[in-house]
């Protein structure tokens, strides 16, 4: 089993401590939620888990090897695959085009190969075009994969983002917000789909999302985050009937 | 699920591809047939463009792929338009070893300017490579032991294999690198390169979480687009046969950078249009009494206006609705 190890992680910027501490492990085939209200420095620890953001303190780890020091495209080279809350997207592109692209790593032919396009780029590009073309099918929305990127409904990219990071050979899965803008039918669709990528494939997913329903039937474990801090740690029906988590997050929700 | 993915297998209109080589093939042709009706200015010109569309082409990946802008271009032709005379004329190689060779060292210029571009974005990026250009342009200046300064270079006829490559003899050379050089430009665009491209012009931050390293593709596409035009520039030398550092100014960046927005930025076609339109139409121009500059200023202010897709957008637009 794979583990990823957020170990005693901190983020200053300038006066600010953005993270302070903050421990807890992800391990393969398991779904964790990370909630805590707006500027707990959820996306801020998706940021340095994914090397966006370098901790100032402490360091993340995936079975032994230190992520923390590591550029971001040398963490997805290590299998871990983020999902941004607004897709970013290749506008001029094609859905099937936009998801060539996260076959970058998986391309093995240099420059001047490619420059003549030799057998083995025409051979290692049809089988990209499988794997997009599988992926497609798997998201259900196969029936797009010719049409242009700027004329896909939101739903849609998102799904799309998904599926580059599942055409990366992940191993853990970072989704910021995914349900985000979806309808209720995307959301159940994609519900399935990630259960079915744990079943499947043994990913672990870091699910940051603020909607209580969702989040608490997908996950086996939520971590909580409040001004940085990890506030509570463990199953979801323990955690959200914490009073601290009461006071700082839900008390928020309903005041609001 | 491999059944369905059989089903969606050609996600492309194949179409679209059988166009393309046709249009290359008839471009060919075309470009095969041109000296027997053309006299000998007609036959500069045309060589101008295919010199001028190659420089596009490289640019092309450069700015319309990566989204870098360089106004540096005009210094990487003019470098490799010194380095190939200088090996012909004053090191005594042959012509064809002196432009690859040539185009290898800016190459390698092209590389280093890519590294303080890396920390760079937009109009600071336009700015520095302005820097870069005005300084190789004073180097090839200030070294007149080497360049001649600002007296220039006076060429003669270059010869490959013993015989002398005349006017018509350039012409189906610079028609050999621009098919060659189209032929590769088309290859890295719609290969993991020229993905990995977009991606980055898109979102420096997606093309990471995609694993691809940002820094190393730009670098290609700097050193990439160096060659092309060093190339180019190793054909001009040879096309005009005076060279001097008055010839590689900022106004060149700016013309190359206007020949690929002309054309369409981002389509290999519209490098080749850009091209195309910028040497020939002011020809056709030559006519108009006392004001050639200003139609073509607001021939280019319409085509902005009109076409922001650029000649290449107009024509692809034509051509999917005579298809229907």
């Amino acid at each position: 089993m794979t583990r990823l190890v957020i170990e005693d992680v901190s983020v200053d910027f300038g006066g600010i401590h953005a993270l302070k501490d903050v421990t807890f492990s992800l391990e393969s085939g398991s779904i964790v939620g990370l909630i805590g209200p707006n500027g707990a420095g959820k996306s801020t620890l998706l940021n340095c888990i994914s090397g966006i953001t370098r901790p100032t303190r402490g360091r993340v780890q995936l079975d032994g090897t230190v992520l923390s020091a590591m550029s971001s495209a040398a963490v997805a080279r290590h299998g871990i695959g983020r999902v941004f809350q607004h897709p970013e997207l290749v506008g001029d592109l094609s859905v099937h085009d936009n998801l060539l692209i996260a076959c970058h790593r998986s391309l093995d032919y240099g420059l001047v190969s490619e420059l003549l396009r030799l057998p083995t780029v025409r051979q290692q590009e049809r089988a990209a075009a499988d794997k997009v073309a599988s992926v497609l099918s798997r998201l259900g929305i196969a029936d797009s994969a010719g049409t242009s990127v700027r004329s896909l409904p939101y739903g849609h990219r998102k799904l799309l983002d998904l599926g580059r990071a599942l055409l990366m050979d992940i191993r853990f899965l970072l989704l910021d917000e995914p349900i985000a803008g979806l309808n209720d039918s995307e959301i159940a669709r994609l519900g399935e789909i990630l259960l079915g990528l744990r079943q499947e494939f043994g990913l672990g997913i870091l699910v940051v999302e603020h909607n209580m329903p969702f989040v608490s039937r997908l996950c086996d474990r939520l971590v909580v985050l409040d001004l940085g801090q990890l506030i509570a740690n463990g199953p979801p029906a323990a955690v959200l009937s914490d009073a601290r988590v009461m006071s700082s997050y839900l008390g928020e929700v309903a005041d609001a | 699920m491999s059944a369905a993915a059989d089903i969606i297998r050609v996600p492309k209109a194949p179409t679209s591809a059988g166009w393309g080589a046709a249009l290359v093939a008839l471009g060919l042709l075309l470009a095969c047939a041109a000296p027997l009706g053309l006299n000998g200015y007609g036959l500069y010109l045309l060589t101008l463009t295919e010199i001028f569309a190659l420089v596009a082409l490289g640019l092309n990946l450069l700015t319309g792929y990566a989204g870098q802008i360089s106004l540096c271009h005009a210094s990487f032709f003019g470098v490799g338009a010194y380095a190939t005379a200088i090996l012909t004329q004053k090191a005594g190689l042959p012509y064809l070893l002196s432009l690859v060779a040539g185009a290898l060292f800016t190459t390698a210029i092209g590389a280093l300017v890519a590294l303080p571009a890396l920390r760079l974005k937009n109009i600071y990026l336009a700015i520095a490579t302005l820097g870069f250009g005005v300084v190789l342009q004073k180097i090839i200046f200030e070294w007149r032991s080497l360049t001649g300064g600002g007296g220039g270079l006076a060429l003669t006829a270059p010869h490959i294999a013993g015989y002398e490559l005349g006017a018509t003899g350039l012409y189906y050379l610079t028609l050999a690198f621009l098919t060659v050089g189209l032929f590769g430009a088309w290859n890295v665009s719609r290969g993991r390169t020229g993905r990995a491209l977009l991606v980055i012009k898109e979102s420096e931050i997606a093309a990471g979480s995609l694993g691809i390293n940002a820094a190393r593709y730009k670098v290609t596409a700097f050193a990439f687009s160096a060659f092309y035009a060093a190339i180019a520039g190793g054909l001009f030398a040879y096309l005009v046969r005076y060279i001097n550092p008055e010839s590689f100014s900022v106004g060149l960046s700016i013309s190359f950078l206007s020949m690929m927005v002309i054309g369409g930025l981002g389509t290999i076609g519209g490098s080749i249009l850009g091209a195309v339109f910028y040497v020939i139409v002011p020809e056709l121009l030559r006519g108009i009494k006392d004001a050639p500059g200003l139609v073509f200023g607001l021939l280019l202010v319409t085509v902005m206006v009109f076409m922001p897709q650029g000649l290449w957008g107009m024509v692809r637009r034509l051509a999917r609705r005579s298809a229907r």
